[in-house]
């Protein structure tokens, strides 16, 4: 059943999944503490923290000035090689005081590794690019992860990084299929006993491209 | 003094004050003051706080008195200008005197008692009231104020003395102390005024439905009113859900039913006297067992509903608490839930049938759901972070390398927990057949030995046992020997010769044995071939399958003909499985061949003749078969 | 992943490609092969939109998509450079927003109407090889017919050839005389999910310019 809605939605051109995520940041000083609690709160308390190490390249396509250019995220680990993931974001509804958390769609598609020529050949053009650091933790279906990122000093070149700023990102997100609801009150839940190490709240994307342009 | 001459009339001050006058002109004065009055009033006037205020007081009131002499006796003339005053003084000196002398007898109460006078609140006090209570006043603040600082020293001193007591066992900090030691092994939360906790599975992966939840509650009860010869009071109570009460365990039998019985027959068995633990256990005791129950119960519940959901060629059974199913035709599995709770009576409960516990099966049937367990919370983490989050690498990494509907079908497929123990179930049936079996064969055949050599690693899918055969007293030489490897599977035994011949076999016990017994008569033909070869006796055939004479129950005879080094003795040996190992001898004769001819005729054209003559084993020297026919070569090798 | 030969089958003239597919199809039978399903390869293709002129790719840009259903959980896409990636289904949604244009506005690439193309057919599994027998339409007019045969144990194309050959020359005939140009310039490497795409691209590629050169005759 689950795969027949799926294949109706991927015919239809409908992205099957919504995003649900809570955004936070804390100064590198007090990471520890909190991936120290986090350790208590998530499952797997009684193993050490999953490390990832990624890369993450944006690409965006622009058509004529009068048209929204379409972004893609790349991201691949470099810790497993072989693993590359492209992702497509929806527009945000933000407005919604129902919602507790920042939901909108997505597609989270696996790929091969000749991704980057074929984005680069179909007119997508590489906008920019970082790498992030950091830890991973899931409760449930939650997934968070305490992430460093660092920018790129040269294209291309992974080793030659510098930290962005003195914090680190915190994000909550769940990916579930489309029509779930309850996602959102449990992420606040969560979200609470975090407070006050780091406030995770909603954060309007829209706003703060504005405020920097 | 008044000047002389000079008369001067001193009018008295009309002194007494007029109290009333009545309407016809009289006056009515306040009566004066007696002498004590005057002295009472004079007295209070008096600040004893200064230290000459007595005197102050005396000469106040002496004067007061001289006074008042002074004016009485401005009528009288005086005797000497001084005499008034001596008097006065010698007065005032004998009453302090009485005074004191009343004071000492006072302090001394033996003769007499200073005593309190009741008297009006205008009135004034008695002066020696006045001066004790003064007296008393000033030593009543410094008692109280010592008194004070006595208190607080005292109700330290108290409050350290009853900490000390704590520390032992006393009733109030004792519950905290154990509530902390629970809280160390058990999840405790507070909801309003009572503390839950909860002994479920849930955070180690369990998605059971029921949950645990216990409370925690305070022991009211005094040590003193515990029954005799129980276990040590604890200040702690914990209430256990009442379906969780009692204790339990998965009981898993694996027995040979006749083949008529089937599966339609099933008691409902309920045993009840069983692990029954006392109510005032110690509360770590309670929550372990309820703990047990409730995993227990997830246990069966998730094994019954395999079993209804399973579709397999074999139909299981699910009665009640009890689960059936054949695992090979004669050989049935049953899995049975107990759960005493431990409320019947004390009398009534007759002794339970013996029942055979697998305990390796039950053992394994629990770390089987604690996989489960695991394998729900342990979910591969995503590299890079933002992949999809809650299948596996190779499942994510599917799409990107083109795997293809056979692969996927494969990585999808998963076991139930029932048809996992159902494996192990049969695997163990087996083993175990197997073992007897070798083991029996073993001990009836003395000729070959059979030695069984089982791998120490195996699993609880699959063993390995290397049999060997060989002859006491000829393993030195590895040529001798015969060998099988047997590997034990779930449904099947393969069997790899020393030949690297494969062979497959069934469940069934009688094959492997019709297996061991081809393979140990093999073994007396192997053998008889390298022992020629060792003497130097010549091989003419050898034929593993012989075809000709009586025809075996199972497999086949085989045959070997040997030659003497010098060409007159032929032996020939047959040995079948169930026809037995017979051994014939041709000396060929001399007597037949005309004498006549033997100038001619080569020798060797002399062995031709003569007839086989089987030899009777029993008779011949011998540990085994081996010593025998090196004994029969031996002797019968003769120079012609 | 095995060895994939993928093969154009002539229709000779007089028959129709029913016959010729059932006359296949008996062949196979008789040798053994055992049918397990059918199997389905199709592929559209979709042209970069320049009539707003600013999309910077010159020439235009052509996406093949490609999907098998031998590798349900893959989606494949080729562009004419060459350039292969192979994916999660759900890249058609990614396809599905590239080309979808939002109102009054235009997409950035378009779908080529009427360029949709498909081999189906029966699916038969003779021990270690798969055979395949589709017929190719395009928006459903019979354009020819393609054999695929498949090798699982080997993935070097070396190795098996001659193996492979017979096999194929017993129902085929000389269709098969030589390794398909794709597989001929691997011999000697890892044979790879995408080069069977790009064998099928190429045959419906050639079917396509069948039918254009075909038109003016007719």
């Amino acid at each position: 059943m689950y795969m027949d809605q799926l294949n109706q939605a991927v015919k239809g051109g409908i992205a099957p999944f919504h995003e649900y995520l809570l955004q936070g940041s804390i100064v590198d000083s007090s990471k520890d503490v909190l991936v120290h609690r986090l350790r208590g709160l998530c499952d797997n308390a009684d193993s050490n923290p999953e490390a990832f190490h990624d890369h993450e390249m944006i690409f965006s396509l622009k058509g004529s000035p009068q048209q929204q250019p379409m972004t893609v995220y790349l991201r691949h680990s470099l810790i497993q090689t072989d693993c590359w993931h492209l992702r497509y974001v929806g527009s945000t509804e933000f407005g919604d005081k129902t919602r507790q958390t920042l939901v909108r769609s997505c597609v989270d598609i696996g790929v091969s590794d000749s991704i980057v020529k074929f984005l680069n050949e179909i007119g997508f053009k590489l906008e920019y690019e970082f790498v992030a650091k950091g830890y991973f933790f899931h409760k449930g279906r939650m997934k968070v992860t305490v992430s460093k990122l660092f920018k790129m000093n040269i294209q291309g070149d992974v080793n030659n990084i510098d930290p962005l700023t003195l914090s680190c990102l915190v994000e909550l997100s769940v990916v579930v299929p489309t029509g779930q609801e309850q996602v959102g009150e449990d992420m606040k839940n969560f979200a609470e006993q975090l407070k006050p190490l780091v406030q995770l709240e909603k954060v309007d994307h829209r706003r703060q491209q504005q405020a920097a342009t | 003094m008044a000047l002389a001459g000079v008369t001067v009339s001193i009018e008295a001050v009309h002194e007494n004050q007029i109290q009333e006058v009545t309407l016809d002109g009289q006056e009515i004065c306040v009566p004066p003051l007696s002498m004590s009055e005057c002295l009472a009033k004079s007295a209070q006037k008096i600040d004893f706080a200064e230290e000459d205020g007595e005197e102050k007081g005396k000469t106040t009131s002496e004067e007061e008195t001289e006074a008042q002499e002074k004016e009485s006796s401005a009528f009288q003339p005086s005797l000497w200008p001084w005499d008034s005053v001596r008097n006065k003084l010698k007065a005032a000196y004998t009453e302090t005197g009485v005074l004191l002398d009343v004071l000492n007898i006072a302090k001394e109460k033996k003769y007499m008692v200073l005593a309190h006078v009741q008297q009006d609140t205008n009135e004034p006090k008695s002066a020696l009231q006045i001066l004790a209570k003064k007296k008393a006043f000033g030593l009543q603040s410094i008692s109280s104020g010592l008194s004070t600082a006595a208190s607080v020293l005292m109700g330290g001193a108290d409050r350290l003395k009853k900490s000390q007591q704590e520390i032992g066992n006393r009733q109030q900090t004792e519950f905290h102390f154990e509530l902390h030691n629970l809280r160390q092994n058990w999840r405790l939360k507070k909801v309003g005024n009572s503390i839950i906790g909860d002994l479920s599975y849930r955070s180690a992966g369990s998605r059971f439905w029921q949950g645990g939840t216990f409370e925690v509650t305070k022991n009211t009860m005094l040590p003193s009113e515990q029954v005799e010869g129980t276990n040590t009071h604890s200040a702690l109570e914990v209430v256990i859900p009442s379906e969780l009460e009692g204790s339990s365990y998965v009981q898993v039998e694996v027995k040979h039913v006749s083949e008529s019985t089937g599966l339609m027959h099933a008691t409902l068995k309920l045993p009840n006297s069983f692990g029954k633990y006392p109510a005032d256990a110690h509360w770590q005791t309670k929550l372990e067992v309820a703990q047990n129950v409730l995993f227990c119960k997830e246990l069966f519940s998730q094994l019954a509903r395999e079993a209804t959901q399973l579709k397999s060629s074999v139909p299981h059974v699910v009665v009640g608490n009890q689960i059936f199913t054949n695992i090979f035709p004669s050989v049935q599995l049953s899995i049975i839930l107990c759960h005493a709770t431990g409320k019947g009576d004390e009398k009534s409960q007759p002794r339970p049938p013996k029942v055979e516990h697998n305990h390796v099966l039950e053992h394994s049937l629990h770390q089987l759901l604690r996989e489960v367990h695991h394998k729900t919370l342990h979910l591969d983490p995503p590299h890079p972070v933002t992949a999809t989050f809650g299948m596996t690498k190779r499942r994510r990494l599917a799409g990107p390398s083109g795997m293809s509907r056979a692969d996927l079908k494969e990585m999808s497929e998963s076991e139930t927990l029932l048809e996992q123990i159902i494996k192990q179930a049969r695997h163990e049936v087996l083993r175990v057949r197997t073992m007897t079996t070798i083991d029996r064969l073993a001990s009836t055949i003395p000729d070959p030995q059979i030695m069984a050599h089982w791998s120490c690693l195996n699993s609880s899918l699959q063993s390995n046992v290397k049999i060997i055969i060989t002859s006491n007293g000829y393993d030195g030489l590895r040529l001798t020997w015969q060998s099988l490897d047997l590997e034990i599977g779930t449904d099947s035994i393969k069997v790899v010769t020393k030949d690297r011949r494969i062979l497959m076999l069934s469940f069934l016990e009688k094959e492997l044995e019709d297996l061991i017994r081809w393979q140990v008569s093999q073994h007396h033909i192997s053998l008889s071939q390298n022992l020629a070869r060792l003497m130097g006796w010549q091989i003419l055939s050898y034929n593993g399958c012989s075809g000709v004479g009586e025809m075996e129950d199972f497999a086949t005879a085989s045959s070997i003909q040997l030659v003497a080094p010098n060409n007159d003795r032929m032996l020939s040996i047959r040995s079948g499985i169930t026809s037995g190992l017979h051994v014939y001898l041709k000396i060929d004769s001399k007597d037949s061949l005309d004498p006549s001819l033997t100038a001619l005729v080569d020798p060797k054209w002399l062995n031709l003749s003569g007839t086989f003559k089987e030899i009777d084993m029993e008779q011949i020297d011998g540990r085994n078969f081996a010593a025998k026919l090196e004994f029969i070569m031996a002797m019968v090798k003769q120079k012609r | 992943m095995g060895v994939v030969c993928v093969y154009a089958f002539p229709v000779p003239e007089g028959k129709s490609g029913q016959q010729v597919v059932d006359s296949l199809q008996k062949q196979v039978e008789l040798l053994g092969a055992v049918k397990t399903g059918n199997f389905s390869v199709d592929c559209e293709t979709y042209q970069a939109n320049t009539q707003a002129g600013t999309l910077t790719t010159t020439p235009q840009r052509l996406i093949h998509v490609l999907h098998n259903s031998e590798q349900p959980a893959s989606c494949f896409s080729v562009l004419d450079t060459g350039t292969t990636l192979i994916a999660d289904v759900l890249f058609d949604v990614l396809i599905h927003k590239l080309t979808s244009g939002k109102a009054g506005k235009e997409a950035f690439y378009q779908q080529r109407k009427g360029s949709k193309m498909e081999s189906k057919g029966p699916r038969y599994e003779l021990s270690d090889f798969i055979i395949k027998i589709g017929s190719v339409s395009m928006a459903s007019n019979f354009k020819g017919i393609l054999v695929e045969v498949e090798y699982s144990p080997c993935s070097v194309p070396t190795e098996c050839w001659n193996l492979m050959r017979e096999l194929m020359q017993s129902f085929m005939g000389n269709v098969a005389e030589t390794p398909p140009t794709l597989v001929k310039n691997k011999m000697d490497n890892f044979y790879l999910p995408g080069d069977t795409i790009n064998q099928y691209l190429e045959h419906f590629t050639n079917f396509r310019k069948q039918t254009v050169m075909g038109q003016p005759i007719r």
